[in-house]
């Protein structure tokens, strides 16, 4: 009995074992170069959108590996070593911790694989280390200038977003994890947008709901109760928050009948468009999964076959040799059909 | 008759075997996984692995766990990283530092490492909290710790960078260059095993940790100091854990307060695929160091064959699975 029990066991674990190995693809033709991909983790869910993205426009200029950093940078730094043991021609990091970018430079310089930074940019010193280092994302602070414009075209077109009449717009912000470069500047920048458009403003609470939409609706609760009918506006630094703010507006009776408060997020992920289309969530800034994917998945073919970067042939624009910025979109229900 | 020696044999070399058969299948796979420099990489992203599975073993042994590892390996890189910046770094964590020997921020971390450990031992040992609550709290605590730290002005929660180069060598320098260079950071790490080794095994310390793992009461009844004991015991593995802090800022050049997260059940993982008893009283230096390296054969070369991530934490659960169950079926066929 005991010995059956150890070789189903047994079996179990090789089975496993053959059915991951299963689980690959190989469809490595020899002429495309390989490009080693390493995001900060795999559910994350815009990362995921990048992922898709790159894996999608691979397909005919690059063998990709894509590995899961597993939020964890030295855990990030063996899977590099690994792709640099496997000779892989050209990198693309997307970091989990910025500064480390440094550490990853001098490692891939020293085996002369370019890389490609995505979505977390290295610091100036750093990008400036070697010419074969490229940095593909959005401008954070322009995400943050979008969402708010979100709010000024609500508020300039409805007067009776302003509940209390005091000409002042009352407002709740939820942050993404503090320190994060987006978080910081999204924060800033929708306010600023707000009050560049001649809005005043006064933060009633700001909290971090570190990117969770769980956390979201948890503080965006305990908002409610400490403001209740005072609340003007939520600005949330991405969508899964302002989707959990949705969801404690619901419970506390928002979106029925007239009772309303706009809610802006970031991203313009699937669930937020269901919500747009429902007429819960006023708006969100795109920042473009498929065209960063897109981006980086070329520019690293380009790299690891030594071609030339220009315009003509990554198909984006290069700013100061070394990036590629792609813009955010805003999103509304009116103009949320591009995004499908 | 014979059969049942061979069985033995296999029941006793088990990870010894699985190790080989990993190695052998990733290599029938894919023949260039057999190289120079995939050894290198699997021992240096053993090393940090196998100094806090050491810190760990030493805890498991005494019949004890120990949760807080990794926060404290978190706790301390952030330490020593942040007293390592560079000079004309733009974003210090202490603007007006000057430059110490290297040696002082290490040590430091070190020694705090080891007051965490000593607080952990004298909870277990004094308040008589189980280990696994004792450092469920002080998990806690610490990464509450690090994380004002970490937080406190001009800092506020960046990521700390710009590290010092006669720093950073240690984690990613080695004597040498090329394939048949010695990484620092494996120099270490052994040393680190052969030091836990003769403590294991030719010390009182040693000694006393086997029988309190044993036997708690039988250990206190012959004689042997149990709260002391303890109380050392998890100041070392405090230590160690410091340790591992200081090389993983140095390895990556960088550190936040989200190192080391969950590192405690990689090590904990780790120490009982090598043969290390969750009950207390079993465990050996060479056991735990197959342990990590089976998990970073795992890591390293799974991910070299392209196995996908998620069937990769699906093998790693059901390898600590059969580990353990194995062990305790050698367990009670022993009774």
């Amino acid at each position: 009995m005991k010995k059956l029990s150890m070789v189903i066991l047994a079996t179990t674990v090789l089975g496993a074992a053959l059915a991951g190995c299963g689980g690959t693809k190989d469809n490595a033709s020899s002429t495309e170069p390989s490009v080693g991909v390493a995001i900060y983790k795999f559910d994350d869910t815009f990362m995921t959108g990048v992922r898709n993205s790159i894996e999608k426009y691979a397909k005919g200029i690059a063998k990709v590996d894509i590995v899961d950093s597993q939020n964890s940078q030295p855990t990030q730094n063996d899977k590099i070593d690994l792709f640099l043991t496997k000779n892989t021609k050209s990198l693309i990091v997307n970091p989990v911790d910025r500064t480390a970018a440094g550490v990853i430079i001098d490692k891939a310089k020293a085996k002369d694989a370019p890389v490609v930074f995505l979505n977390r940019e290295p610091l100036p010193e750093d990008m400036k280390k070697w010419d074969k280092v490229y940095y593909v994302g959005a401008k954070a602070e322009e995400s943050g200038t979008l969402e708010g414009g979100l709010v000024v075209d609500y508020w300039k077109a409805h007067p009776e977003a302003d509940k209390n009449k005091d000409g002042v717009l009352q407002y709740v912000m939820l942050k993404g994890e503090p320190g994060h470069q987006d978080a910081e500047s999204r924060t800033k920048f929708s306010i600023k947008a707000v009050e560049d458009a001649g809005i005043k403003v006064e933060k009633l609470a700001e909290d971090t709901a570190m990117w969770d939409r769980v956390k979201g609706q948890e503080k965006m609760a305990a908002f409610l109760a400490a403001h209740g009918d005072k609340i003007e506006a939520v600005f949330a630094n991405n969508d899964d928050m302002a989707l959990g703010a949705v969801e404690a507006l619901k419970a506390a009776g928002y979106f029925k009948g007239d009772k309303y408060v706009p809610v802006v997020g970031v991203d313009a992920t699937a669930p937020a468009l269901q919500a747009l289309g429902d007429g819960t969530l006023l708006g969100t800034v795109l920042n473009d999964a498929n065209n960063q994917g897109k981006a980086a998945v070329t520019l690293a073919s380009l790299l690891a076959q030594g071609k030339e970067i220009t315009k003509d042939s990554v198909g984006y624009e290069v700013t100061d040799k070394q990036f590629i910025w792609i813009p955010y979109k805003k999103i509304t229900k009116e103009n949320m059909s591009e995004v499908k | 008759m014979n059969t049942k020696r061979m069985q033995e044999v296999i029941s006793q070399n088990a990870i010894y075997i699985v190790l080989v058969v990993l190695v052998l299948g990733i290599a029938i796979y894919d023949p260039s996984f057999v190289s120079i420099n995939a050894l290198r990489d699997i021992l240096i992203q053993s090393s940090t692995r196998t100094i806090i599975a050491l810190g760990v073993a030493f805890i498991l042994i005494t019949g004890g766990t120990d949760l807080s590892a990794g926060r404290m390996v978190g706790l301390t890189a952030v330490i020593s990283a942040s007293m390592l910046q560079l000079q004309d770094y733009p974003r210090r964590f202490f603007p007006n530092m000057g430059e110490l020997p290297v040696i002082v921020p290490v040590l430091l971390a070190i020694l705090v490492g080891l007051i965490f450990g000593m607080m952990n031992g004298w909870i277990v040992a004094k308040l008589k909290v189980p280990p696994f609550i004792a450092t469920l709290g002080t998990m806690v605590i610490i990464y509450g710790v690090n994380s004002l730290y970490f937080d406190s002005e001009p800092n506020q929660s960046q990521p700390i960078g710009g590290l010092r180069p006669d720093f950073t060598k240690w984690g990613s320098g080695s004597i040498g260059s090329g394939p048949y260079s010695i990484p620092y950071i494996v120099i270490i790490a052994i040393f680190v095993a052969m030091v836990v080794w003769v403590m294991f095994n030719k010390t009182r310390l040693g000694k006393n940790m086997y029988a309190i793992g044993g036997n708690e009461q039988a250990a206190k009844v012959s004689g042997i100091n149990v709260s002391k004991n303890l109380i050392m015991i998890y100041s070392i593995a405090g230590a160690l854990y410091g340790l591992a802090g200081v090389l993983e800022a140095a390895r990556t050049g960088g550190a936040t307060n989200n190192y080391g997260n969950m590192y405690e059940l990689d090590a904990i993982a780790a120490c009982v695929v090598g043969g290390v008893s969750t009950t207390g009283g079993i465990g050996t230096v060479p056991g735990v160091l197959t342990g990590v390296v089976i998990f970073t054969v795992i890591n390293y070369g799974l991910t070299f064959i392209g196995v996908s991530p998620y069937w990769q934490l699906i093998i790693k659960g059901l390898i600590i699975v059969a580990a353990v169950a194995f062990d305790m079926r050698k367990y009670a066929s022993k009774k």
